[in-house]
């Protein structure tokens, strides 16, 4: 192995990226591109949810509980409250309906009463039926769905505690072990950085190859003194590179733009990144011999990535992923980068922790590049 | 023959025995029985498709043969230890048109571990040479057909090789620019380098030593071309070409 031969192909193939300036600028551009687009989307606490309330309570003796539940309500930024009072006022449910709001609560006209009946029921040890509160949700999009619940259910259980000093009967306690602060940014900030390396790299590779099959400059570096290895070697070195970049500029933007947190050793999640990224070029060096041409060459891109994002993990947990499909999920190097990347910024483990991930994506490379070398060897 | 890699200056730089090579029902090249002298300009010259690129192809190492064996420099194809000193100039432009002129030809020539210095001295003279000079900085997309040409025709000799391959260098290069080809070849020859060299413009061929008639890939005629022309009693070395297939269907 001639390691000046090496860095020679790889700085070839770093060149020629230097003055294709469009396809320089999209592999800049388009990790920015994705981290921003997905943390704006799904990044951050929701916030000013349309919700209406409508508000028949007829109160009790003791004041509006309903009032108090609307109070607590709005002291939040969660949910933006439009409150109508009076019976009759609007049908709650046909507001959703028309998506005029994400949800509809309304409380029942004698909703204080059975309230007040209840919590005396209970204080003397007997039972009473509760009042009712009903929510009507717009399940389009479940998180909003889910957090509008959750809000409800943790301001009842508030005003319950502060107005009529009620627990119930099982206190849960709660107490996160990882990722305190983390947001949903912060789960798939590791995601997207897997993904972003993995696609560009394969892209860059199975493009390139299938270009320098076609013109013959491979055929022609094969026949100069350069080994199989080095011309493979050399390709993994420059490709490995831009998946560094990659993965710098997406920690960049998701720690200035979106708040998100590194945990762990950078230099480990780095790490991470080039063997897949290494991994994945040497894919697309394999599969370029099998693609007769560039546009060939393409049609590969969605049999590799779809897969990938839907499987690995990236958005949604593999626990997610249907129990048929999992055993596919650990086939994909991708799962067990992102599976790393994502201890090591949230949870802030070290090697001693994620050395199989680490271990499984090594072999990764190391079988690509050593295949991709002996496909090269072979001669028709 | 024996095989082994060290020189021995009476060894030639071509040899084949029976070489041949099928693609599926395909017969590319027959039975072909090469012996080329060092020092030597050789063409393998017929109409496209009678087998003169697989040949080259062979012999650089890129395909294996069906049947029978070569020797490069003395040593056995695919020749690995000889690579420095075998240059090859494939068919097809076969350059990064992504690079400049000057970052393809200091690719190859750090392929074949030129020293930094020597190497642009190299590309100088071989900018000079394919008259590219003032375009070393220019990408090589923005070249014309047969500027490009003549960059591949520079990456092929960076290394100043013993024996080179050209695989038609004079396709679709304008009739000044051919001449000026030739003469370069001619120079290497003088210069003690064996140029192998293939070309379907058959009259062209007359400045070699000697040429090998390729038809359907079988050699149906070897010599030196004005010994072919007479002897067919023809006036041009297409005109031999043609005689020579006649004799042979008969
Ligand atoms: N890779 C290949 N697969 C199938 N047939 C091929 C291949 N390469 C060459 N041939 C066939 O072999 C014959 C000789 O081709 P070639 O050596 O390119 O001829 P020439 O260089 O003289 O034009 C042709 O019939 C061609 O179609
Ligand atoms: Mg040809």
């Amino acid at each position: 192995m001639n390691v000046r031969r090496m860095m020679g192909v790889a700085r070839k193939t770093l060149r020629s990226l230097r003055h294709d300036r469009r396809t320089a600028g999209f592999l800049v551009f388009m990790p920015l591109f994705m981290i921003a687009i997905f943390g704006y989307t799904f990044g951050g606490d929701l916030k000013d949810v349309d919700v209406v309330i409508v508000n028949l309570d007829a109160g009790g003796e003791n004041g509006s509980m309903s009032a108090m539940i609307i109070e607590e309500l709005s002291s939040g930024e969660t949910l933006r409250l439009t409150v109508l009072e009076g019976a009759g006022a609007v049908d709650g449910e046909q507001l959703v309906r028309d998506a005029d709001a994400w949800a509809a609560i309304v409380f029942a006209s004698d909703f204080t009463a059975r309230a007040d009946a209840a919590v005396d029921a209970m204080r003397a040890g007997t039972t009473a039926y509760p009042g009712v509160l009903s929510v009507y949700l717009d399940g389009t999009n479940p998180n909003i769905a889910q957090a509008v619940l959750t809000e409800i259910a943790t301001t009842m259980q508030r005003v319950l505690l502060a107005q009529y000093g009620l627990m119930p009967p099982i206190a849960v306690s709660g107490e996160m072990i990882y990722g305190e602060d983390a947001e949903f940014i912060d789960f798939f900030a590791p995601g997207v950085m897997g993904l972003a390396a993995m696609m560009v790299t394969f892209m860059l590779s199975i493009i390139s190859f299938v270009h320098e099959r076609t013109t013959g400059t491979l055929d022609r570096l094969l026949t100069t003194p350069a080994t199989e290895g080095e011309i493979v070697g050399g390709y993994a070195a420059a490709l490995g590179l831009v998946a560094l970049v990659q993965s710098v500029v997406i920690l960049v933007t998701a720690v200035l733009l979106f708040d998100v947190e590194v945990e762990g050793s950078i230099l480990l999640v780095l790490a991470t990144i080039l063997l897949l990224g290494i991994g994945s070029q040497g894919l697309g060096f394999l599969l370029s011999s099998i693609a007769k041409t560039e546009f060939q060459a393409v049609q590969f891109m969605p049999i590799i990535l779809f897969p990938s994002i839907l499987l690995a993990g990236v958005f949604w947990p593999i626990e997610a992923v249907p129990e048929l499909l999992r055993p596919v999920s650990y086939f994909i190097p991708l799962t067990y980068a992102v599976e790393a990347c994502r201890s090591v910024m949230i949870r802030g483990w070290d090697l001693g922790d994620v050395w199989p991930q680490l271990l499984v994506l090594a072999a990764f490379a190391a079988a690509m590049l050593i295949l991709s070398a002996y496909s090269l060897k072979r001669r028709r | 023959m024996s095989e082994g890699t060290e020189d021995g200056e009476d060894r030639p730089a071509v040899v084949t025995r029976g070489l041949g090579k099928s693609f599926g029902d395909v017969v590319a090249v027959r039975d072909l029985n090469l012996e080329i002298g060092r020092g030597v300009m050789y063409g393998l010259i017929g109409p496209n498709g009678s087998g003169k690129t697989t040949i080259i192809r062979i012999l650089s190492g890129l395909l294996s043969a069906s049947t029978g064996e070569a020797w490069l420099l003395g040593e056995r194809v695919p020749a690995r230890a000889n690579r420095p000193r075998i240059g090859y100039m494939p068919q097809e432009m076969a350059i990064y048109t992504d690079l400049t002129v000057h970052e393809n030809i200091d690719l190859f020539g750090e392929m074949y571990s030129i020293p930094a210095e020597e190497r642009a001295e190299r590309e100088d003279s071989l900018l000079a040479m394919i008259g590219l000079k003032e375009r070393r900085d220019s990408l090589v997309s923005n070249l014309s057909g047969g500027m490009k040409h003549r960059v591949s025709l520079a990456c092929a000799l960076v290394h100043d090789p013993e024996l080179v391959f050209l695989d038609e260098p004079t396709v679709g290069v304008d009739p000044e620019l051919r001449k000026g080809f030739w003469d370069y070849f001619a120079n290497l020859k003088a210069r003690g380098k064996t140029v192998v060299l293939t070309t379907h413009y058959m009259d062209e061929a007359v400045r070699c030593d000697a040429v090998g008639m390729m038809r359907l890939g079988r050699m149906i005629a070897e010599g030196a071309p004005m010994e072919l022309i007479e002897s067919t009693e023809s006036a041009t070395l297409e005109d031999a070409f043609i005689a020579k297939a006649r004799e042979e269907s008969a």
